[in-house]
């Protein structure tokens, strides 16, 4: 264990003082920060634009504003309901967020008037001063069409709310016409039999917990996507600190000197928790920066907070919990030797860079086998994929929360080990190949040969 | 500390069809000073990985310290490998200190350790340098300390010498002096012959994987043919005059102002034997000068001067391992 630790603490401690790491570690809190802040700005800072709807009256104009009043009281309403979802109640009342189109009376009534206006050569007078036109609406003779003239194509959200609010002033209009009201749509929706979710549970279950649907009932599946998808970033992450550090110790001819100090097994588990270390270091301090923008954000929206606790309760329950760590041990130590043994075999980073490509495609048969058991869990094909052991550490936890057989747990957990031991047996092989008798990659078709042949005879 | 550190029985390494070391017995005997030598790619850097376990054999039997390369017996060698390597962004005092814990020592005494060897070889000012911010030569020192920080009991050295400057070669030997003065036994590999001249107790020849001597440096230096040079004055028959005395004496070169005469020197003869019955047999002697034997000519005379000549190759040149 000494050994361990002192192999462990040496490689750590050389990551750790590097310049890179430190700018990893900036880098991420740093592209948040700068998002969210640039992202906070974009909005507030767009501009409120005039427009104007040119018409023989005002009914496209009333029309256009009632769509956007309805589109604003329907966007504040869904935010009330998610937060009174999240227990803030009545707490959740706000102003109404800032219109960003406002309509002003035509300046000309024809195109060729309102062109300067359009063009920014010249202002209008409105609510917020002088400005040019963003956008002119123009109905044409007939009738049928209200054509939208802007100078920039680009920003579409004036024409779409014009387009519904014809849409919505045709059926208005043919309501009308055939003698039923306005909220005759409305009210027959109202009138439709509701669907609403409910969770079916034991009865003693059900007693205690009722049967509607709340965040705990899908927080667990949340969690172990989350636990999925972390063993993937750390396995993606580890990469580069096994391949390159391994390149290191090879190039500088030290393996002769360790392995004359440590076991190689020694050497092997020493490194792998060194980087380990590392990226759990990385993940932790984003995790702290994370966890402590959402605190602040919770002060800021009232009941935010109450949001974390199903998802704690998800992660701490044993069910989630065991395998989910069983299987984040085991897929990490797999991953890492087959990238650590691989690495032992490059004398450069050019060389090192020739592999990343079929690792990055190893790594992204996993990528896609989360992608499918979190959009279906039940699916076949990850019932098959969960068997592979390549798979099994980031599907078996993905599957936890629905409940699989015992059996197959336990059988997928010990075919993970079976398949874990034989990567170490063969990861150390290769390794010792590599870092101690100078084999190269060309050298790896010919080593597994042999093991099998001389396993075999 | 009992017995021999290292006992190599008919170890045999092949490397696919090539065949490193053949048949290879060793027997290292306690606080001795061995040199291992031999031209690169005689098979010494490779007998000396196995002797440490760090390859194994695929024959013979290897003990160290009395049983097979462990880590406890490993403990107690300290080996500094023909292809040296350092971490370079660790710095000296760190790097010595780290390969001592490594062997055991615990923290304070392995800086203090560390503290003490850069002290006493000149390397105090560098104590906080970077591996990478040193030359060669002084990395090389800093890995030598390194091999004999943690006080073995063995020192096991793979072309110990090569990359130094004489300075430091000569701050090398003082240094094997030392750890022999100790209590160490120590071996070490070269294929500089001086070295193992001025440093050993005895030596072991090696060519082509073989074993092609194994003793003392007097026994080695009695295998030699030896002989001597007198230079007498033109016109005298020495050959004639010595032949009656029991020696065989040629004439090997005009001098000019006289003739050289080679004489070769029967076994347990020296060479004050032959200016003696010189001078009784009444020539007129204007020089003399016994051979000066030397290992290399040892080595010569066993395996001829083809395979000798590999001596002067730079270390490493011939003696890579194939995967």
């Amino acid at each position: 264990m000494r050994n361990i630790y002192l192999i462990f603490r040496r490689d750590y401690l050389g990551y750790v003082k590097a310049w890179g790491f430190w700018l990893s570690l900036a880098a991420v809190p740093a592209l948040m920060l700068i998002g969210s802040t640039f992202a906070l700005f974009a909005i507030q800072s767009s501009p409120v634009r005039y427009y104007t709807v040119v018409e023989p009256g005002h009914v496209y104009a009333d029309a256009i504003d009632a769509q956007f009043a309805v589109d604003e009281i329907a966007e504040k309403a869904q935010e009330m309901a998610e937060q009174i979802q999240m227990g803030a109640g009545d707490k959740a009342a706000g102003a109404l967020r800032e219109r960003k189109f406002v309509a002003v009376p035509p300046p000309a009534r024809d195109l060729d008037g309102l062109r300067p206006y359009l063009l920014g050569e010249a202002t209008v007078s409105g609510p917020l001063g002088p400005k040019p036109l963003f956008a002119a609406f123009i109905l044409s003779e007939d009738g049928t069409t209200l054509e939208y003239w802007s100078d920039d194509v680009n920003i579409n959200t004036l024409r779409y709310e014009a387009r519904d609010a014809m849409r919505q002033l045709a059926r208005t209009e043919a309501l009308a016409a055939a003698g039923l009201s306005a909220d005759f749509i409305e009210t027959a929706d109202d009138a439709a039999v509701k669907v609403p979710e409910r969770r079916i549970r034991s009865v003693a279950d059900q007693e205690q917990a009722g049967n509607e649907v709340t965040l705990a009932d899908r927080a667990p599946v949340f969690v172990a996507g989350a636990m999925a998808y972390f063993l993937w970033l750390m396995v993606f992450s580890i990469i580069q600190y096994l391949l390159m550090g391994t390149i290191e110790e090879r190039s500088n001819k030290i393996f002769d000197t360790l392995l004359t100090s440590v076991r190689m097994p020694e050497l092997i588990a020493g490194k792998l928790l060194a980087v380990f270390a590392v990226t759990s270091t990385m993940m932790a301090v984003w995790g702290l920066f994370a966890l402590s923008g959402s605190a602040f954000l919770s002060t800021l929206v009232p009941g935010a907070g109450d949001m974390i606790t199903p998802f704690m309760t998800a992660a701490a329950s044993p069910q989630i919990m065991i395998p989910g760590l069983v299987s984040f041990v085991m897929g990490y130590i797999m991953y890492g030797l087959i990238f650590m043994a691989l690495g032992s075999l490059c004398d450069t980073i050019q060389e090192a860079q020739t592999l990343l490509s079929p690792m990055m495609i190893l790594l992204m048969l996993p990528m896609f086998a989360i992608f499918i058991a979190f959009q279906d869990p039940g699916s076949p094909v990850v019932d098959i994929a969960t068997w592979v052991p390549l798979f099994t550490p980031f599907l078996l936890i993905l599957r936890m929360p629905h409940d699989p057989p015992l059996w197959e747990v336990i059988v997928q957990m010990g075919l993970m080990l079976a398949t874990m031991l034989a990567v170490l047996w063969f990861s150390i092989k290769v390794y010792r190949a590599g870092a101690v008798n100078g084999a190269g990659i060309g050298d790896l078709g010919r080593m597994l040969k042999g093991m099998l042949g001389r396993r075999a005879g | 500390m009992a017995g021999s550190p290292l006992v190599l029985t008919q170890v045999t390494k092949r490397f696919g069809a090539f065949t490193a070391v053949t048949g290879l017995s060793l027997d290292v005997p306690e606080g001795k000073i061995i040199g291992f030598l031999g031209p690169n790619g005689a098979g010494k850097s490779t007998s000396l990985r196995m002797s440490l376990g760090v390859i194994p054999p695929d024959e013979g039997e290897v003990r160290l310290f009395g049983e097979r390369p462990n880590i406890l017996s490993l403990r107690r060698v300290g080996f500094l490998p023909e292809e040296r390597g350092l971490y370079k962004k660790m710095t000296a005092r760190e790097t010595i200190a780290y390969f001592a814990r490594l062997k055991g020592m615990s923290a304070g005494e392995a800086k203090a350790r560390a503290n003490e060897l850069m002290d006493a070889t000149g390397l105090e000012a560098f104590k906080a340098s970077r591996i990478s911010k040193l030359s060669k030569g002084m990395a090389q020192k800093v890995q030598i300390l390194a091999t004999l920080a943690h006080r073995p009991d063995f020192l096991i050295l793979d072309e110990p010498f090569s990359g130094l400057d004489p300075v430091n070669q000569q701050v090398l030997e003082d240094l094997i002096r030392a750890e022999h003065a100790r209590g160490a036994t120590i071996l070490f590999s070269t294929h500089v012959m001086e070295h193992a001249e001025r440093l050993c107790d005895r030596i072991v020849m090696m060519a082509r994987g073989r074993k092609v001597f194994d003793g003392t440096l007097p026994e080695a230096f009695a295998s030699l043919e030896k002989g001597a040079s007198i230079e007498v004055e033109t016109g005298f028959d020495l050959g004639t005059a010595l032949a009656a005395k029991g020696f065989a004496a040629q004439r090997a070169a005009d001098r000019g102002h006289g003739d050289a005469w080679r004489i070769a020197l029967p076994k347990g003869v020296g060479p004050q034997d032959a200016l003696r019955a010189a001078i009784e047999a009444g020539a007129p002697i204007t020089g003399f000068a016994p051979d000066e034997a030397r290992l290399r000519d040892v080595f010569v005379s066993l395996v001829g001067e083809a395979e000798a000549a590999a001596l002067d190759a730079p270390a490493g040149a011939q003696e890579g391992v194939p995967a």
